[in-house]
C-alpha cells in the first residue's frame, strides 16, 4: 500500500480550497468584526471551489485514495449544488441582525467546513470516508444551530440535535461495522461484489446492516422516523442556518444515499425497496400532516422539508439510473425553492418568523410576496415551476417501479401540503395587516432571492438542461 | 397561411401584457393596457377563423418545437374544429372581463388585471395545446390566477371559497398527474394524436383505471355531481370577471378534457364507465335544477344553474352519438355565452345596489328598462327559448339522449322544464312588480360601456340561435372522426 500521492490530492481540489480558506479565516477570525468581509470571502471560495470541481472532471471520471473517493458526473453535480447552497446561505446570512452575538468569522468557518463535509460525502465510494465526511458536516451543524449562545431556545435545539445526531451516527457506524463483518470490506464496489457472490452471509444480518446504514443517512435528510430533530433544530437555529441545513444536509444525505443504494447495496433490492418505501411513505404523510398545524414559519418549513425528503427518496426506490437521476433533479430544484422560501422568511426579519407575520404582505411588499408565492407554488408542485418538474420525475420513477399506490400517496400528500402553503399565500394576499412594513432588504438577500427565483422559474419552463446533467452514479 | 405562429402569439400575448402591467401599470394605466392586450389577442387570433379548413379533421396551425427531449415531450400546439370555438370564446370573454371591471375594481388594479391576463394565457393555451403535458401545464396554471381573483377581490366569504376551489381542483388534478405519468409509461409519448394511435397497447383494465384518474380532474372542473360543491362558493364570491371566467371557460375545460383525452385515448374505459357517467349527468341536471330553485341569492342561483346546464353537456358527450356530442359542444359554447352574460348582468347591478339577495330586488323594469330587456333576453336564452342559442344545443342533446335511452331523454326534458321555471321565476322576482323600496333613488340604468359589454353576447346568442351552423359546421368532421377513432358509435 502506498500513501496518497499528488494525483489523489488533485481529486480533492474543491474541498482543499474550502479548507484552505477555513484555515486562513481561522487565523484572522478574531479580527473580523464585520460580516460582509467574511461573507465575501466565503462566497468567493464557494465559486472557486465550484469552478475547480468543474475542472476536476475535465479528464473524465477518476478514482483515488485507493478507491475511496470518486470524481464523476454524479459527485460533480452535487458539489456544484452544495457550492450553490453555500453561496445562498452565506448571502442570506447577511439578512440577520448585526447584534445577535454571532462571531462572524467563526460562523463562516463552520459553514465552509460543513460544506466541505457535504462535498466529500458526495464523492465517497467507501463507507469510512462517507462516515467521516458526514460527521464533519453534522458536528459543524450542531455548533451552527447553537451559535446564538444567549438564546436558550438555540441551546436547547443544539443539544437535542446533538443527542439525536449522535444516536443516528452510532447506528450508522454499527451498520458499517456489521457490513464490514459480513463482507470484509467497506468499499461500495467490494460490498456489492461480496453480496453478489454471497456465500455464508445470512440475509437477516444483511437486512439489519442495510437498515442501519440507511437509517443513519435518513437522519441526515430528516426522513421519518428519523426526523424529530428537524423542527426543533430549525426553530432554534437562525433562519439562514435552518435553510442551510434544510438544503445542504438533505443534498449531501441524498447524494450519499443514492450511491449507497445504487452501488453498495444495489443487489439487496428487496430489503432496500422495503426500507425506502417505508421512509418515503412515512415522510410524506407525517411531514405533510404535521405541517398543517404549524404557526411558526421555520417549523412549518421544517415539516415541509420532511415531506420533501420523502418525495426525493421516491426516485431511489426503482433502483434504476433513471430513478436516481429523478432524485438528483428533485434535490437540485428543492434546494433552490426551499432556500428561497427561507430567504423570504429571513428578509422579513422578526415578522417572518410566524405565519401571522405574513398578513397583508402583498400590499406592503408586492414583489417579495410574488416571489414567496412562486416558491410556495413550486414547493406545492404546480406548473410552470421547477417543483412541478421535480414532482413529475419522482412520480414517474415511482410508477416505473410499480409503486402506483405510493405515487397516489405522494400526490395525495401534495394536496395536503398545498393547503399548508396556501395558508401562507392567503395571509399574504387576502388579509389586512396593522404591522409596519418590513425594513428594506439587504442587497445580498435580494441577490439570493433573485437567483433562487430565477432557477425556480426557468427550471420549471425549461427543465431539459438540469435533467440531462443529472447523471446517476 | 400567416407569417407568425398564431396559436403561440394568441397564448402568450396576454402574458406579455401581464408583465407590462406589473412593470408599468400603476393606477389607471393597468386597465388600458389590459384592454389593449385583450383586444390585440382577439385580433391576433383572427387568422385562425379565416384560414381554417372546416372539411378537415386534422390539427391545423400546427406548431411544434422540442421541449423536454428526455421525456419525448414537445411544445406542440394545434387546433381542430372542437377547440377553435373555445379559443374565440376565451379571447372574447377576456375583453368583456376587462370592460366589466373598468370601474368595479378599485383596489390593487395592477395585480387584478395581471391575474386576469395570466388566466387568459392559460385558457387559450389549454385549448391550443396538442400535447397532454402542455395541456396539464395550462390546466394547473389557470388555478393560480383564479385563486387570487376569488380570494383577493371577492365577496365576504372569498377566502374560504378560494381555498376550497384550490383544494378541490388540485385534488382532482393530482390524480390526473398520476394518470398522465402512467399513460406516459405505457405509450412513451404524450402527444394527443400519438396517444390515440397507441391506445391498442392499453388493455381494457388499464384504460378503466386511466379513465378514473382523469375523471377525477375533469369531473371537478365540469363540475359533475357530487364534486360540484366548490362551484357555488367560488362563483358567488368571485368578482364579476372571475365569475365570467369560471362559468364561461373554466367549466368547459373539464368537458373539453373528456373530448380531447378520455374519448379518443381510452374508449374502453369510457365504455366501462358509461352508465355511471350518464346517471351522474342525469342527477346533476335534476338535482342541480331543484337546488337552483330554492336559492335566494341571485349569483348563487346562476351558479347552481351551471351544475344543471353542465349536466346536459356531460350527458350529451356520453350519449356517444354524433348529434349528442355536437350538441354538447355547442351547448358548452352557449353556456359560456349565456352564463357569462348573466354574471355580467348581476355584476353590473350589484355595483349599484351592493346586494345580491333576490328579496331586495323587484320592479327593476321601471327603473332600468334597457337593463331589464337585456336580462330578459339572456334569461330566455338560458331557458332554451327557440330562436336563441341554447335551444339548438339542448334540442340536439335531448334527441341524442332519447336515442340512447328513453329515460335519459325524459330526465333531460324534465331538466329543461325546471330550467325554464327557475329562470322565469328569477326574472319575475327581480324585474316585475313594484319597485322595491331599497332601489328607489338609485341610478340603475346601464351606461354605454356596459351596454357595449353585453352587446357582443346578445349578437352571438342571436346568431347561434338562428344559424347554429356557425359552430356546428366546425364540429361535424372532428366529432365524426372522434367517435370513429374510438370505435365508440
Amino acid at each position: 500500500m502506498r500513501g496518497p500521492g499528488p494525483a489523489d490530492l488533485a481529486l480533492l481540489v474543491p474541498e482543499l480550497i474550502l479548507v484552505g480558506v477555513v484555515l486562513a479565516l481561522m487565523l484572522v477570525a478574531r479580527r473580523i468584526r464585520r460580516g460582509p468581509v467574511a461573507a465575501s470571502i466565503t462566497v468567493v471560495a464557494a465559486f472557486v471551489a465550484a469552478i475547480a470541481s468543474v475542472q476536476a472532471l475535465s479528464g473524465g471520471a477518476t478514482s483515488g485514495f485507493a478507491g475511496m473517493l470518486l470524481v464523476d458526473g454524479y459527485s460533480q453535480f452535487f458539489k456544484l449544488l452544495i457550492a450553490a447552497t453555500l453561496v445562498l446561505a452565506t448571502l442570506l446570512s447577511a439578512g440577520c441582525r448585526k447584534d445577535d452575538g454571532v462571531p462572524r468569522g467563526d460562523y463562516h468557518v463552520l459553514l465552509l467546513l460543513a460544506a466541505t463535509g457535504m462535498m466529500i460525502a458526495a464523492s465517497s465510494t467507501d463507507l469510512m470516508p462517507l462516515y467521516l465526511a458526514l460527521e464533519l458536516m453534522t458536528i459543524c451543524s450542531y455548533v451552527l444551530v447553537g451559535i446564538r449562545v444567549e438564546r436558550p431556545r438555540s441551546n436547547e435545539a443544539a443539544i437535542k440535535y446533538f443527542l439525536l445526531g449522535s444516536f443516528a451516527s452510532a447506528l450508522m457506524l454499527f451498520g458499517i461495522s456489521l457490513t464490514y463483518g459480513l463482507t470484509g470490506t467497506t468499499s461500495y464496489a467490494g460490498i456489492a461484489s461480496a453480496l453478489y457472490s454471497r456465500g455464508l452471509v445470512s440475509p437477516a444480518l444483511i437486512a439489519v446492516a442495510v437498515g442501519m446504514v440507511v437509517a443513519g443517512l435518513a437522519f441526515k435528510i430528516a426522513a421519518v422516523p428519523f426526523h424529530s430533530w428537524a423542527p426543533d433544530a430549525y426553530q432554534g437555529a437562525s433562519a439562514p442556518v435552518a435553510g442551510f441545513l434544510a438544503a445542504g444536509s438533505k443534498a449531501a444525505g441524498l447524494a450519499a444515499l443514492g450511491r449507497v443504494a445504487m452501488i453498495a447495496f444495489g443487489t439487496e433490492t428487496a430489503v432496500l425497496t422495503a426500507v425506502l418505501v417505508g421512509l418515503a411513505a412515512l415522510s410524506m404523510l407525517v411531514g405533510s400532516i404535521l405541517s398543517l398545524s404549524q404557526t411558526d414559519m421555520k417549523r412549518l418549513l421544517a415539516y415541509s422539508s420532511i415531506a420533501h425528503a420523502g418525495y426525493a427518496v421516491l426516485g431511489l426506490i426503482a433502483g434504476t439510473s433513471a430513478g436516481a437521476s429523478a432524485t438528483m433533479t428533485y434535490a437540485f430544484f428543492y434546494v433552490f425553492m426551499t432556500l428561497g422560501a427561507f430567504g423570504v422568511v429571513i428578509a422579513l426579519g422578526e415578522r417572518g418568523t410566524t405565519l401571522d407575520g405574513f398578513e397583508g404582505l402583498a400590499s406592503q411588499r408586492p414583489l417579495a410576496s410574488a416571489v414567496m408565492l412562486l416558491f410556495l407554488l413550486s414547493l406545492t408542485g404546480i406548473p410552470p415551476t421547477a417543483g412541478f418538474v421535480a414532482k413529475f420525475v419522482v412520480i414517474t420513477s415511482a410508477v416505473q417501479a410499480g409503486q402506483v399506490i405510493l405515487a397516489l400517496v405522494a400526490v395525495g400528500c401534495s394536496v395536503v401540503t398545498a393547503f399548508v402553503y396556501m395558508r401562507v399565500a392567503v395571509r399574504m394576499y387576502m388579509s389586512n395587516t396593522v404591522a409596519p412594513p418590513p425594513a428594506p432588504f439587504p442587497l445580498a438577500v435580494t441577490a439570493a432571492l433573485t437567483l433562487a427565483a430565477l432557477i425556480t422559474l426557468v427550471g420549471g419552463v425549461l427543465p431539459a438542461g438540469v435533467m440531462s446533467w443529472a447523471i446517476s452514479p | 397561411m400567416t407569417s407568425y405562429p398564431v396559436l403561440s402569439a394568441a397564448t402568450f400575448l396576454p402574458l406579455v401584457g401581464a408583465t407590462l402591467i406589473l412593470l408599468l401599470g400603476g393606477g389607471r394605466r393597468a386597465r388600458w393596457i389590459a384592454l389593449a392586450t385583450t383586444i390585440a389577442t382577439l385580433a391576433v387570433s383572427a387568422p385562425l377563423f379565416t384560414g381554417f379548413d372546416k372539411s378537415s379533421g386534422d390539427l391545423q396551425f400546427v406548431e411544434s418545437t422540442a421541449w423536454i427531449p428526455g421525456w419525448n415531450v414537445a411544445y406542440s400546439m394545434g387546433v381542430d374544429g372542437i377547440s377553435l370555438p373555445f379559443i374565440f370564446l376565451a379571447a372574447l370573454l377576456s375583453v368583456l372581463c376587462v370592460s366589466v371591471s373598468w370601474t368595479a375594481v378599485q383596489s390593487k388594479p395592477r395585480e387584478f388585471y395581471a391575474a386576469l391576463l395570466v388566466a387568459e394565457t392559460a385558457m387559450i393555451g389549454l385549448f391550443a395545446a396538442s400535447n397532454l403535458f402542455l395541456f396539464f401545464v395550462f390546466w394547473e396554471l389557470i388555478v393560480i390566477p383564479i385563486f387570487l381573483l376569488v380570494g383577493v377581490w371577492g365577496g365576504p366569504g372569498r377566502v374560504f371559497a378560494s381555498v376550497k376551489f384550490l383544494i378541490f381542483t388540485l385534488a382532482g388534478s393530482v390524480l390526473m398527474l398520476v394518470g398522465m405519468v402512467a399513460l406516459h409509461q405505457a405509450s412513451g409519448t404524450l402527444d394527443f394524436r400519438a396517444l390515440a394511435l397507441a391506445r391498442q397497447y392499453l388493455d381494457p383494465a388499464t384504460q378503466g383505471w386511466l379513465f378514473a384518474a382523469f375523471l377525477a380532474a375533469f369531473a371537478v372542473k365540469v363540475p359533475m355531481f357530487p364534486v360540484h360543491t366548490w362551484l357555488p362558493n367560488a362563483h358567488t364570491e368571485a368578482p364579476t370577471a372571475g365569475s365570467v371566467i369560471l362559468a364561461g371557460i373554466l367549466l368547459k375545460m373539464g368537458a373539453y378534457g373528456f373530448l380531447r383525452v378520455s374519448l379518443p385515448i381510452f374508449p374502453e374505459g369510457v365504455r366501462l364507465f358509461l352508465t355511471p357517467m350518464l346517471v351522474l349527468s342525469a342527477v346533476a341536471i335534476v338535482y342541480g335544477a331543484y337546488v337552483t330553485l330554492v336559492q335566494t341569492d341571485i349569483k348563487r342561483l346562476i351558479a347552481y344553474s351551471s351544475v344543471s346546464h353542465m349536466g346536459f353537456v356531460t350527458l350529451g358527450i356520453f350519449t356517444l352519438e354524433q348529434r349528442g356530442v355536437e350538441g354538447a359542444i355547442l351547448q358548452m359554447i352557449n353556456h359560456g355565452i349565456i352564463s357569462a352574460a348573466l354574471f355580467l348582468c348581476v355584476g353590473m347591478i350589484y355595483e349599484r345596489t351592493h346586494t345580491r339577495e333576490i328579496k331586495d330586488y323587484g320592479g327593476v323594469a321601471k327603473l332600468a328598462p334597457v337593463y331589464s330587456t337585456l336580462l330578459a333576453f339572456f334569461c330566455l336564452a338560458a331557458t332554451g327559448f327557440p330562436g336563441l342559442n341554447s335551444f339548438v344545443g339542448e334540442f340536439l342533446i335531448v334527441s341524442g339522449a332519447f336515442k340512447t335511452e328513453m329515460w335519459l331523454g325524459a330526465v333531460a326534458v324534465w331538466g329543461v322544464a325546471l330550467g325554464t321555471t327557475y329562470m322565469v321565476w328569477l326574472f319575475y322576482r327581480v324585474v316585475m312588480g313594484k319597485p322595491s323600496r331599497g332601489l328607489e333613488g338609485l341610478a340603475l340604468e346601464l351606461n354605454g360601456r356596459e351596454i357595449a359589454t353585453l352587446a357582443p353576447l346578445v349578437l352571438l346568442a342571436l346568431c347561434l340561435g338562428l344559424y347554429p351552423e356557425l359552430v356546428l359546421s366546425y364540429l361535424r368532421v372532428p366529432v365524426a372522426e372522434l367517435l370513429a377513432i374510438g370505435g365508440l358509435q
